[in-house]
């Protein structure tokens, strides 16, 4: 993503003439590597120079973070000293003992279960969702009309799930207008904001109507790459408008859709927060909790912080094998997935 | 254990409450004890701290009558104030401005909608204190899931208010470790340059002891329950009920009264009168779940109560009597809301909800009536109830604090804890006269702007001795003091009243999940049988060990009652 043509093309053109002023350079295999690293470093500084605040931020927010990863290991109290860092100095070893605790405890796994349960339901439920929207908005011509649909269908992402689940309740709750149209004409028990059974439907509605009209973008960025004279020419051999959609359009979002599909396994984990917390007692912590409420519930909630950074420790390492198994996968299928070697 | 019903109910100023009538009792009755248990692995300070190592620390006793209450406490009660007072007879208790012109960060947790900052109620309170208050405002409801993310960073407010139903966990190890020891400036009579907080009762005091030292100022309350069953008056005699006497008639009575159709319910979550009626033991403050009972401590969670008490909830879910906002709890919205729209006839909060509603109502409906009714007994008759803490409340300085906001803070609390009948209350209770309240024919009443911004900020900042002033509403008055009279005479207390005592850390986590729990079993998603096993687990995980530090506990300071 990071090499955009401009640059590129400038470094290309300079590469020639440095290439003859290091003499030799081609004979000597052993140094070439090295070599090509110093000459992609010059050619690229100005790229690597922009990337340094993201990578900043990245270190300082998600890599350093992670050595405090260690309290898992520990039997954790903050309080021990005025500095919670200090006190991380001067908490006990305890070894595993976190991790026993937590597999033998049914809460943890319940909370593993909801959340690949509510994984699984978003990613065939919700996933295509912004990929047909895409296509819908990408055949709509007038661009007045196309401008509101957008904007209708962006806005509901900047609602805070408290509104959402404010607006779910009004509509679908047992005193909302469903449940109280239903009772005028005699029918009693509508209530789908208190139904365990059917929450992880409802979880995945939710997210369906607050973030699958954003979710649209990235599908339409990639459809006006599309060059028209590709449809023009398709057309002009007589092919109808599903033809066209089966060898034009899917093909050029396939690479697009690959990626967040890898993307999206390898946060396989993550499925909601706030939303799965506000409904917490609307269902019942058994059909709620997920991995990220359960962590939060335990370490921030309850203070009982080397316990909670286990867990999050457990969820950090099966989503790495997530990422990685995901990626190869889409490697197999020929797509370029997260990154290559 | 967080009653939410009674955070959802804004517990507004002055109105919870504690009578100087019972103060010094906790304090009489034991053994010097500091740090009782001694056998916790970090050697920091859990236990309680009582008797003789509390009389050291304590603040000195100083009575202030400024007015005589038109209702003195009795059993527990708050003193009630019925009459009031001309702005011209208005006493002066803070001659002096204590403050430095000094800032000050406050979090503290907030029922409702916080007003803008620089308001002039805001204004003029930190101009009379002459202190510069920034207010960090957190939802009270969800106070418990904000407070220890904050305790746990490295940079906290100067001043913290934490209610005693949030001190779960690690928190009160949080306290030991982040707040600064209030001793110095106000134990024995150096409390006396601040002659408002020498009028608080010094039972209230003794809960401000953290960790061996005097940490809070507390918000002194009676310590007759402060969640009071309340109905529609009003509704209940348009339609001609009775008020219910026992929990079944309670029952029979919800079913008849919920028509769903014209979106009424009867009740909203009843778990805590229920807990009342059921005689369980406080659930508010950690130290309340145990009792002696045939010589052997039990908890709460043990007793036959507690189960009857859940049951007898579930079966008025099962039963649809609850309006279905309520079983989605949290978001489902404020309780009050559904009681003052009419949606719900019978809810349970704290009692301050009353004036809370009242007041807010007058400005609209003029025929809206409310009362709480009587806790009645598991089969109808007189119940037995059991005393809440004398202050549950508290309000911390940070360990970071310079001297001079200490001081400030001092002024600040010395200010607010004004008594009824001076300038100093007026201000803090009712704001700017012609701007948040105007005097209509003698009496005060507040404006729309003063509902909206006399409410929730220099609540907890210190308190009088427990009392109700509504001059504006003399019958709510005599109706909460009065209510608290008629519980109070069924009030006994449990054996750790009146102490703060910290768990040691390891335990400290075992019952952190039997809310959760309960709020479960109720709502008929899980079964009584789920509860006996959570005892059962919590038993075996620690229960009976710290039953048995407790124990070492009581046997060290003597029991409360």
């Amino acid at each position: 993503m990071s090499h955009s043509t401009v640059p590129r093309s400038r470094s290309e053109a300079k590469t020639p003439e440095k290439t003859p002023a290091a003499p030799g350079g081609e004979k000597q295999p052993g140094r070439s590597g090295k070599l090509r690293f110093g000459l992609r470093f010059r050619r690229d500084r100005t790229l690597l120079l922009m990337t340094v605040p993201a990578v900043l931020l990245v270190l300082v927010f998600n890599y350093i973070p992670i050595l405090g990863n260690v309290v898992a290991f520990q039997d954790y109290d903050p309080y021990l000293s005025e500095n919670g860092f200090v006190a991380i100095l001067e908490s006990p070893w305890i070894g595993f003992e976190q991790f026993e605790r937590i597999f033998a405890d049914a809460a943890f796994w319940h909370a593993v279960q909801n959340t690949f349960v509510f994984f699984f339901l978003q990613l065939v439920l919700y996933f295509p969702i912004p990929i047909l929207l895409a296509l819908l908005i990408n055949s709509v011509v007038r661009p007045r009309v196309r401008a509101i649909a957008q904007a209708v269908m962006y806005l509901p992402h900047f609602f805070s799930w408290v509104l959402v689940v404010t607006v779910f309740m009004q509509i679908f709750g047992g005193a909302g207008i469903i449940a109280q149209t239903l009772r005028q004409h005699g029918y009693e028990g509508f209530d789908l904001m208190t139904n365990p059974e059917l929450f992880k439907y409802l979880v995945t509605f939710e997210t369906i109507w607050k973030d699958a009209g954003w979710g649209i973008i990235v599908f339409l960025a990639a459809l006006s790459s599309v060059s028209n004279d590709l449809y023009e020419a398709a057309a002009m051999d007589g092919a109808g408008r599903w033809r066209r959609m089966w060898h034009i359009t899917l093909p050029a979002l396939r690479p697009v859709i690959a990626l967040l599909l890898v993307l999206r396994v390898g946060d396989a984990l993550t499925v909601g927060f706030e939303q799965f917390l506000l409904q917490r007692q609307a269902v019942g912590v058994d059909a709620s909790d997920v991995l990220d409420t359960y962590v939060w519930w335990n370490g921030i909630r309850n203070q009982d912080f080397s316990y909670a950074a286990a867990a999050g420790l457990i969820k950090g390492v099966v989503g790495l094998a997530l990422v990685l198994t995901a990626n190869k996968v889409a490697h197999l299928m020929g797509e370029q997935g997260v990154y290559k070697k | 254990m967080t009653p939410n019903a009674a955070s959802a109910s804004a517990p507004s100023r002055r109105s919870f409450l504690a009578s100087t009538a019972v103060a010094a009792v906790a304090v009489g009755g034991g053994m010097p004890l500091l740090a009782a248990c001694g056998g916790s692995q970090e050697g920091r300070k859990d236990g309680t701290t009582s008797g003789k190592d509390a009389q050291k620390i304590l603040p000195a006793f100083v009575a202030s009558s400024v007015v005589a209450p038109d209702i003195p406490a009795k059993n527990g009660s708050s003193a009630g104030f019925t009459k009031a007072i001309a702005t011209a007879d208005l006493k002066t208790s803070v001659p002096k401005k204590l403050g430095s012109g000094g800032k000050l960060t406050i979090l503290s947790p907030f029922w409702g909608t916080p007003p803008k900052g620089d308001n002039p109620y805001y204004t003029a309170m930190n101009e009379a204190i002459g202190v510069e208050v920034t207010w960090q405002n957190q939802d009270g409801v969800t106070y418990d899931q904000k407070l220890g993310a904050v305790l746990a960073g490295s940079n906290i407010p100067d001043v913290v208010v934490v209610p005693g139903w949030n001190l779960m966990g690690r928190i009160p190890s949080a306290i030991n470790a982040k707040f600064a020891d209030l001793g110095p400036y106000l134990s024995g009579d150096k409390v006396k340059d601040y002659p408002n907080l020498a009028a608080v009762p010094t039972e209230a005091w003794q809960r401000g002891i953290f960790g061996g030292q005097l940490r809070a100022v507390p918000f002194p309350a009676p310590y007759v329950t402060d969640i009071a069953p309340m109905y529609r008056r009003d509704l209940f005699k348009k339609k001609g009920y009775s008020v219910p006497k026992s929990p079944d008639e309670f029952l029979s009575w919800a079913k008849e009264a919920t028509d769903a159709k014209s979106k009424v319910w009867a009740c909203d979550d009843m778990k805590w009168t229920a807990f009342n009626i059921f005689s369980v033991y406080p659930g508010s403050d950690k130290a309340l779940w145990w009792n002696l009972r045939d010589g052997k401590l039990v908890n709460r969670i043990e007793t036959e109560e507690y189960l009857e008490a859940l049951e007898w909830t579930r079966k008025l879910y099962a039963a649809n009597v609850v309006h279905p906002d309520a079983v989605s709890g949290k978001a489902g919205g404020d309780a009050r809301n559904r009681f003052t729209a009419g949606q719900v006839l019978v809810y349970n909060g704290n009692i301050s909800g009353w004036w809370g509603s009242v007041s807010e109502q007058a400005t609209q409906k003029s025929d809206f009536d409310m009362a709480a009714f009587d806790i009645f007994g598991p089969d109808g008759g007189a119940p037995t109830l059991w005393a809440v803490q004398p202050a549950n409340i508290f309000t911390f300085v940070s360990k970071t604090a310079s001297e001079q906001q200490i001081k400030d803070f001092l002024a600040l609390c010395n200010y607010c804890a004004a008594p009824y009948g001076t300038k100093e209350f007026m201000l803090t209770a009712y704001g700017v006269e012609g701007t948040d309240y105007t005097i209509k024919n003698g009496l005060p009443s507040k404006t729309e702007q003063g509902v909206n911004e006399v409410n929730g900020a220099y609540d907890y900042t210190g308190n009088p001795a427990p009392y109700v002033a509504y001059p504006d509403f003399p019958d709510v008055t005599r109706g909460i003091v009065e209510w608290q009279q008629r519980m109070g005479a069924f009030t006994k207390k449990t054996s750790f009243f009146g102490l703060t005592i910290t768990e040691p850390s390891r335990w400290s986590n075992l019952a952190d999940n039997f809310e959760q729990l309960e709020d479960d079993v109720v709502r008929g998603r899980k079964k009584i049988s789920d509860v006996q096993q959570a005892v059962s687990d919590w038993k075996s995980k620690g229960g009976d060990g710290l039953r048995d530090w407790y124990q070492k506990l009581l046997d060290d300071t003597g029991s409360a009652n």
